[in-house]
């Protein structure tokens, strides 16, 4: 028996919203301490992870570990009809092979009911060790997400390098060249306009911005995103869900063009 | 002399301040002007009289503090808060402006941005070369019996020892300074590249120093290689990225293909683009392909950069062959080196080829409805038809592109179904290949009096078997066409063959490769 009770049903809309692009189907797992979903999009280059924590929930109940294979574009069907105030209630019984979508009105007078079938997905959970990053930049999502919009029309590529002077974005293309640098700036009226950098050693690396822009996507779920980037190590990018877990995009570095030379 | 270039300065500073909104401080602006520190200071002092109403000062109280006589304070102090604070320092501190920006920055760090970075430039100097930091000598703080070594390793200092000692000498004024500045240029007879270097990083100092041809003419010339490298740098990187993009468009769309074959012959857009750009574009794009010599990667380069589609170009002959092949397709060379490499190849070789020919032209008869159409007008024995490809792929024939027109038109014909006409045919050959991904060639089919180069054409006469294959290769045939007919070609394969080819990048690293199944 699992019942999840989310009474910012919005939360779970954007979520939704924010994966179903990178991710076709994917394989939630629930246990006592939250709801989370750990998949790669079809090609293997990025990784998505989400942790909804229990507490977040006002009402948790997960009696044994389950795993619900669900079609994230049908789920972002089902939310799509659950409005932005709405309650949204999961429920799953032991052995069922569907899952209940309930949405409650804030005012109570009007509740919904959506069952969708799931299904047997193959999933490949990976182990993602702990890690110390080169660079860790947090900044308002927005800017990433104007960064990573605007860039996109230049080129197909950013080339993320932080040093010390700030963190700076550029990419190349056919037309010509952008770089956008955004500095360290902690001296913002609010913190969540702050931009702040740690750097133990400067980095450089380059990304598809295919796969940044649909991250940003997960931009109306948090203020600011982090991202950090090591020299051999997928980015991560993290947007915080307030109060109740994350969601975390790793991407898979483009390999530079000398190390491409070195090996053809 | 040295009131003119203050007044220069001076100009300088305003135009910072107000235009770029950097923050001047006098350690910035002594080194940046190569002009000792207490100048610097006399100058933003002189500014900030003249402008000093439009802009922020801060200055830089030193003394000792009346309520703690036993400690020598430096403060840097706003403008508007000087007074209150000369009031904590008891009689005889000095006042000097330390920087002036457009406006007190929140961020007390952006104050001394701007000089650290150029300290930091400067001490990332080769050793050998000079600069204001390495030989302190625009401090205010001098000592006679330190040596400046000035002139650094024994290697650039041929000036005489005289000029030694006078650098030595503590340089008050902008004036000795100066003139030290360019007596030390003008002692060295060779500057070296780092010289021009360092000449080229404080950028004002040409100007400021009037420097006479020699140095000057060293500044541009050091520039100049670093350029050269960086443009070749882009170029490859540009083309890598050109790739990825189409190859990402490719995915995007998936049109029915008969669609995109009907479109094929609307789409293709005369070029005249030298033929020389597209050999470099194609050289770049196999240096790197790397994953897999057998495969190319081609940039149609036409004008519309929405039609740009990443093609992939397999040669008849891989299945079955090996390293010849790969050397053969990565290699950009003219089309005679290749007939050399074919030469070795055995006829063994050949008829499994054409054999596997007929295979892959059966296929792509029931992919496709037009290719059938052109197929049935060929209606030539494979061997034969390849042999046709052959003379006419001639990649250092400028021909090729002039005849691409009529070409088109006649294309055009073609699916009309009115052919015989033609003196050159495109075919297109669809088939998927052992890793999955559908492979379209564009071959071009003409009659045999298409010029062709010497080399090739006694070789397709001659042994007209065993040159077959070789000579066919996508370096000579299909890549040639490639670009002329891009958009055909590419929209075919783009459509279809991109959507796999695509998440295959060879640059794009692998999720799996970091982490490791649970």
């Amino acid at each position: 028996m699992l019942e999840l009770r989310l009474v910012q049903g919005s939360l779970l809309k954007k979520v939704m919203e924010s994966i179903k692009d990178l991710v076709n189907d994917a394989n939630f797992d629930c246990s006592a301490t939250g709801f989370s979903l750990q998949a790669m999009d079809s090609s293997h280059v990025a990784l998505v992870s989400l942790l909804l924590r229990s507490e977040g929930f006002e009402h948790y109940r997960c009696d044994r570990n389950i795993s619900m294979g669900m079609n994230l574009n049908n789920m972002s069907k089902m939310l799509k009809c659950a409005g932005n105030d709405d309650i949204i209630t999961l429920k799953a019984d032991d052995g069922s092979d569907t899952v209940t979508f309930m949405f409650e009105s804030p005012t109570q007078d009007k509740i919904a009911d959506f069952e969708m079938k799931l299904m047997d997905i193959d999933s490949e959970h990976l182990g993602i060790p702990e890690a110390e990053y080169h660079a860790i930049v947090r900044m308002p999502s927005s800017e990433f997400a104007r960064i990573c919009k605007d860039l996109s029309s230049i080129g197909d590529t950013v080339v993320i390098s932080v040093t010390k002077e700030g963190v700076k974005f550029s990419t190349r293309g056919d037309i010509g060249t952008a770089n956008v640098v955004c500095r360290q700036n902690t001296t913002v009226d609010k913190p969540e306009e702050a931009t702040i950098i740690e750097m133990n050693e400067p980095v450089s690396l380059t990304f598809a911005l295919r796969y940044m822009n649909s991250f940003t996507k997960a931009t109306p779920l948090s203020n600011t995103v982090t991202i950090s980037l090591s020299s051999e190590l997928p980015v991560v990018v993290e947007y915080k869900i307030a109060e109740m877990g994350y969601i975390r995009f790793y991407l898979a570095p483009k390999i530079e063009e000398d190390d491409e030379e070195n090996k053809s | 002399m040295a009131e003119i270039e203050t007044l220069g300065i001076l100009d300088e500073i305003q135009a910072l301040v107000s235009d770029k909104l950097q923050v001047v401080s006098y350690k910035w602006l002594s080194r940046n002007f190569l002009v000792p520190s207490n100048t610097a200071k006399r100058l933003l002092q002189e500014f900030v009289e003249k402008n000093g109403t439009q802009l922020e000062v801060v200055y830089s109280l030193s003394g000792w503090l009346k309520n703690n006589p036993s400690a020598y304070h430096i403060k840097l102090i706003l403008g508007s808060k000087l007074s209150e604070a000369k009031e904590e320092f008891s009689d005889g501190c000095s006042i000097q402006v330390y920087s002036v920006q457009a406006c007190i920055p929140k961020d007390p760090a952006v104050l001394w941005n701007t000089e650290y970075v150029q300290a930091e430039e400067l001490f990332k100097e080769p050793p050998d070369v000079v600069n204001c930091l390495r030989d302190n000598r625009f401090c205010g703080v001098s000592n006679s019996y330190v040596k400046r070594n000035g002139e650094g390793p024994p290697a650039s200092s041929a000036a005489p020892p005289l000029k030694r000692v006078e650098i030595c000498a503590p340089s008050r004024t902008s004036d000795t300074s100066l003139r030290q500045e360019r007596k030390v240029e003008q002692s060295n007879p060779n500057p070296k590249p780092d010289e021009g270097k360092d000449i080229k990083s404080g950028s004002h100092q040409a100007q400021a120093l009037k420097q006479d041809g020699k140095p000057v003419v060293h500044k541009e010339q050091v520039p100049q290689l670093p350029a050269n490298k960086k443009k070749t740098g882009n170029d490859k990187s540009s083309s890598g990225t050109a790739g990825s993009l189409a190859s990402m468009w490719g995915r995007a769309s998936s049109k029915p293909k008969p669609d995109s074959a009907s479109i094929k012959t609307e789409n293709a857009v005369p070029i005249s683009n030298d033929a020389q750009v597209r050999a470099n574009e194609l050289v770049e794009d196999e240096s790197s392909d790397g994953d897999d010599g057998r495969m190319n990667f081609k940039r149609a380069s036409n004008g519309e950069g929405s039609n740009r589609k990443r093609r992939v170009v397999f040669d008849f002959s891989d299945e079955d062959d090996d390293g010849k092949d790969a050397v053969n397709l990565a290699s950009p060379d003219p089309p005679k080196k290749q007939v050399s490499v074919d030469s070795k190849k055995s006829t063994k070789t050949l008829s499994l080829e054409s054999k596997n020919l007929d295979f892959d032209e059966k296929k792509e008869e029931k992919v496709k409805v037009e290719k059938e159409k052109v197929l049935e007008i060929v209606s030539k024995p494979t061997l034969k038809e390849e042999s046709g490809d052959r003379k006419r792929g001639n990649p250092a024939s400028n021909e090729n592109q002039c005849p691409d027109k009529d070409e088109r038109n006649q294309k055009d014909k073609v699916s009309d179904a009115a052919q015989n006409v033609l003196k050159k045919r495109k075919v297109l050959k669809t088939r998927i290949d052992e890793r999955g991904r559908e492979v379209t060639e564009v071959v071009w089919e003409d009659d045999e009096k298409e010029t062709k180069p010497g080399d090739n054409t006694r070789k397709d006469k001659g042994d007209s078997n065993t040159a077959n294959n070789v000579v066919n290769r996508p370096p000579a045939a299909a890549p040639k066409k490639s670009p002329a007919f891009g958009n055909s070609s590419s929209h075919a394969t783009g459509k279809a063959g991109n959507k796999k080819a695509g998440t295959k990048d060879p640059k794009q690293g692998n999720i799996m490769s970091f982490f490791k199944k649970v």
